[in-house]
């Protein structure tokens, strides 16, 4: 058997809802059906195969080839399988996934792994904006599972976030952790301004020291035994994070104008 | 234009006609007289075998006002969740709890219904209200206007004045805000609340205006009838939802002195303290107290499991309920010190041991209540459950397998509790349009709605008989609104615009001197801008009033 490939063949101008193209959704179906599946795209709905050429035979492997930023809620509500994105990945990826995995090769969009609660995204490239966020009128943004982005992430990195691991190799944008619940963000490059911002609990790992606001404050230096044991639980992961041997960081506490329990860690 | 439907099975409570094959001819959207046989008939339906009945009518659904709108904006996911594509002919929508208004009407016309009417109008907000009820395509629509805890009100009777004083007020309220009655929420309670009250009984005094419930319910429902309104004061009790409020429930009907009054979602008050989890079902007593009681008429307020929103004028007790709010959010506030609401989103399910029961005790009130002219198919959309559920629920109704079925399934502890399984009844067709129709225009007091009759609205939906009631219910063949088609094979084929009952009592005019000075005193605008006019409603070129007709004053019956 053959990983099911979807190869775009169709430039639209408005932007197309796959979401039905995940191995849930496409299980069990003959390849008549999975062409004649019907995806949203603008005011139109569009037969999968006016889209992609369609051709394999897994739906449990599904790739999407040639994929150009317009693809949205790539692996939404998955609960099995792979996903394989070659090609950037428009909005809404991994959208409430509840299992599996999404690899993208190439760069995502804005809202990647909200509302995320297991399962393991990684994207080799850059991500938009609120990353692992809340959808507004949502009160969480990812509640679980694992994200690693090999480039940069844009503004809002885990906006009322709640539970969960995101790894950022490369930098991350202005208010990173605002409003976070709870969870684990690591970030390796540089953050922008206002990180923390409302930020009830949760952890931010930085690896420099950014600029903060007033009412996050200096808790002093600590050695935390508890970060050994959460990088020697990274070593099996495909990130640099999981080289990192280190548990002697200067902690700051906040946001304290918002119940102050988030903690950023800051490596000496 | 004339039409004739030929040759259907008609069920006409209104006029006793259960069931008799018989024709129905509709001119310009009015049921006529058989023409002459020389008279050309323009369009004919062959009915043969169709069940026939007047279009249905929603006598308490929260489609308008403020509360559906925090309702709508607090519930992103109730609305990403259930999307509506546009059609050639409808608009796009969305929304399973709290749909918008296009939606509302479209789907209350595909499940046979011809109107609908808001409970809970304030005042205040009635514009709001009356905006999205224009809103609301083909069915016909309007509100209860909401009194009883508003600041003036309580003031009139803090210092006793006559009763013919409010009579004017309660009269010119009832103008003002273009309703077909008048109702009273937790009465005098949403102001206690604002006291820091969080418990009122019957008989406990407002602790600013020195006022109780029982004063107040007195009053209304007094003026309500004085006034000639024909529907009665539509009562929502103290202490929802609190076990052993069936008592309150009780001395409720007993202490209005026989002045006419309607409760509503009386599920929602037919609790008792038995049991070791002391929660029981109140249903025998409270059918036996409707029974008894020819003043007292009551809708259910059934609730069916699964995830929905409450939205109520009743900020005390959603206050005292916020704590089940699923998902976890909700809103209590104060409007214009008219009075209050609150929204909190709700789950109800099967094996939770209250809400199985809650389903219990209201399907009880429904079969052991047994003048269907008094009793009224309602979930209180949405508290209890939104409005398309009710094909499910009349099927629970008439299908005592399936109802026992269900039941069976339900939290075990709470059969236990409750007698539903060993109740025969299943309610007729006859019985479901009494209930649906006939009994609920008489109740809101629609002359012309409800039932078949020459020169009635030619309001008229067919379904085709199934054995399976929720799917025939669904789904009619046709539905008529004033005489056009706008329903074929459970979808849309026209859209129209329904008008806005509304009821007009006189009044003094020189009440209007006391209730200006109190706007100019206290509230953010004048009294003249209050005022919805007939106008307002009409200017979009859709909406219409459509004037019900009042009994005439009575004087100082008491």
């Amino acid at each position: 058997m053959s990983a099911l490939t979807f190869k775009l063949k169709l430039q639209t101008a408005q932007r197309i809802d796959v979401s039905p193209l995940t191995p849930d959704f496409l299980a069990g179906n003959s390849a008549t059906d999975i062409a004649a599946t019907e995806l949203q795209c603008g005011n139109q709905r569009l037969r999968a195969d006016a889209v992609f050429d369609i051709s394999g035979d897994d739906s449990s492997n599904i790739v999407f080839d040639g994929a150009n930023g317009k693809l949205d809620f790539i692996g939404s509500k998955m609960q099995s399988g792979n996903i394989t994105v070659n090609g950037d990945a428009g909005a809404y990826l991994a959208f409430q996934m509840k299992k599996g995995s999404v690899t993208v090769n190439g760069n995502a969009g804005a809202y990647a792994a909200s509302g995320l609660a297991g399962g393991t995204l990684h994207i080799h490239g850059n991500v938009g904006d609120f990353l692992a966020s809340a959808i507004p009128g949502d009160k969480k943004g990812m509640k679980g599972g694992l994200v690693i982005v090999t480039g940069n992430a844009g503004d809002r990195v885990g906006d009322q976030m709640r539970r969960g691991i995101v790894l950022i190799e490369g930098n991350a944008g202005a208010y990173c952790a605002s409003r976070m619940l709870a969870g684990t963000i690591g970030v390796m490059g540089s953050v922008g301004e206002y990180v923390g911002y409302g930020m009830r609990r949760g952890t931010l790992l930085l690896f420099s020291k950014p600029a903060l606001h007033s009412t996050l404050q200096d808790c002093g230096t600590h050695t935390l035994p508890f970060l050994s044991l959460m990088f020697k639980s990274f070593r099996n992961l495909p990130t640099k994070f999981a080289t990192i041997n280190k548990n002697r960081v200067q902690r700051f506490g906040g946001d304290l104008a918002n119940d102050g329990k988030g903690e950023i860690l800051v490596f000496q | 234009m004339l039409i004739k439907l030929t040759g259907g099975t008609v069920y006409d409570p209104a006029h006793g006609i259960n069931g008799k094959v018989m024709d129905i001819y509709v001119r310009d959207g009015r049921i006529v007289e058989r023409p002459r046989d020389e008279e050309r008939i323009d369009q004919e339906y062959n009915l043969a075998g169709k069940v026939v009945m007047a279009g249905a009518i929603d006598m308490h659904t929260h489609i308008g006002g403020g509360k559906v709108n925090i309702a709508r904006t607090m519930l992103p996911e109730d609305h990403r969740g259930d999307p509506v594509a546009h059609s050639d002919l409808c608009k796009a929508g969305c929304g399973h709890a709290a749909p918008s208004t296009l939606t509302t009407g479209y789907r209350y016309a595909e499940m046979g219904y011809t109107a609908g009417f808001e409970p809970a109008v304030l005042p205040m907000n009635a514009r709001q209200a009356h905006l999205e009820m224009g809103d609301t395509p083909i069915i016909d629509k309007g509100g209860y206007v909401m009194l009883g805890s508003d600041d003036l009100l309580l003031r009139m009777m803090t210092a006793k004045k006559d009763q013919n004083a409010i009579n004017d007020y309660v009269a010119w309220t009832i103008n003002a805000s273009q309703a077909m009655g008048v109702k009273v929420v937790n009465p005098g309670g949403i102001s206690a609340f604002k006291f820091n009250q969080r418990w009122q009984d019957l008989d406990e005094n407002n602790p600013f205006y020195q006022v109780t419930p029982r004063d107040v319910l007195q009053t209304l429902s007094r003026a309500v009838y004085e006034l000639g309104v024909p529907h009665p004061l539509h009562i929502h009790g103290n202490n929802l939802g609190v076990p052993g409020n069936m008592d309150t429930t009780l001395n409720t009907m007993a202490g209005v002195d026989g002045y006419p009054i309607h409760l509503t979602h009386i599920q929602f008050h037919s609790y008792g303290t038995e049991g070791d989890r002391k929660f029981s079902s109140g249903a025998a007593q409270i059918a036996e107290a409707i029974n008894k009681n020819k003043h007292v008429s009551a809708d259910v307020g059934q609730i069916l499991f699964g995830q929905t929103v409450t939205a109520s004028g009743d900020n005390m007790s959603q206050f005292r309920n916020a704590g089940h709010a699923h998902p976890n959010k909700w809103v209590c506030m104060d409007i214009e010190c008219d009075a209050g609401c609150g929204v909190v989103p709700f789950k109800y399910k099967d094996q939770n041991f209250v809400n199985a029961l809650q389903w219990a005790i209201g399907l009880e009130i429904f079969l052991l209540v047994d003048d269907p002219w008094r009793i009224f198919l309602t979930t209180d959309h949405p508290n209890g459950a939104p409005f398309t559920s009710y094909p499910h629920l009349i099927k629970l109704l008439m299908d005592k397998t399936f109802r026992n079925d269900v039941f069976s399934r339900l939290n075990p502890d709470s059969q236990a509790m409750s007698t539903l399984a060993s109740i025969d009844r299943e309610y007729s067709l006859y019985e479901i349009a009494i209930m649906t129709r006939a009994g609920a225009a008489k109740l809101v007091g629609l002359h012309d709605r409800g039932h078949l009759g020459v020169g009635a609205g030619a309001d008229i939906t067919v379904y085709t008989d199934n054995p399976d009631r929720e799917k025939m219910f669904a789904k009619p063949d046709y539905v008529f609104k004033d005489g056009e088609l706008v329903v074929k094979d459970g979808q849309v084929v026209k859209v129209t615009w329904g008008g806005t009952h509304a009821v007009k009592p006189d009044f003094d005019r020189g009440i209007e001197k006391e209730i200006s000075k109190y706007f100019n005193d206290f509230h953010t605008i004048k009294m003249d801008h209050m005022k919805v006019t007939d106008e307002h409603i009409s200017e979009d070129g859709r909406g219409y009033v459509i004037e019900q007709e009042c009994k005439g004053r009575r004087e100082k019956t008491a």
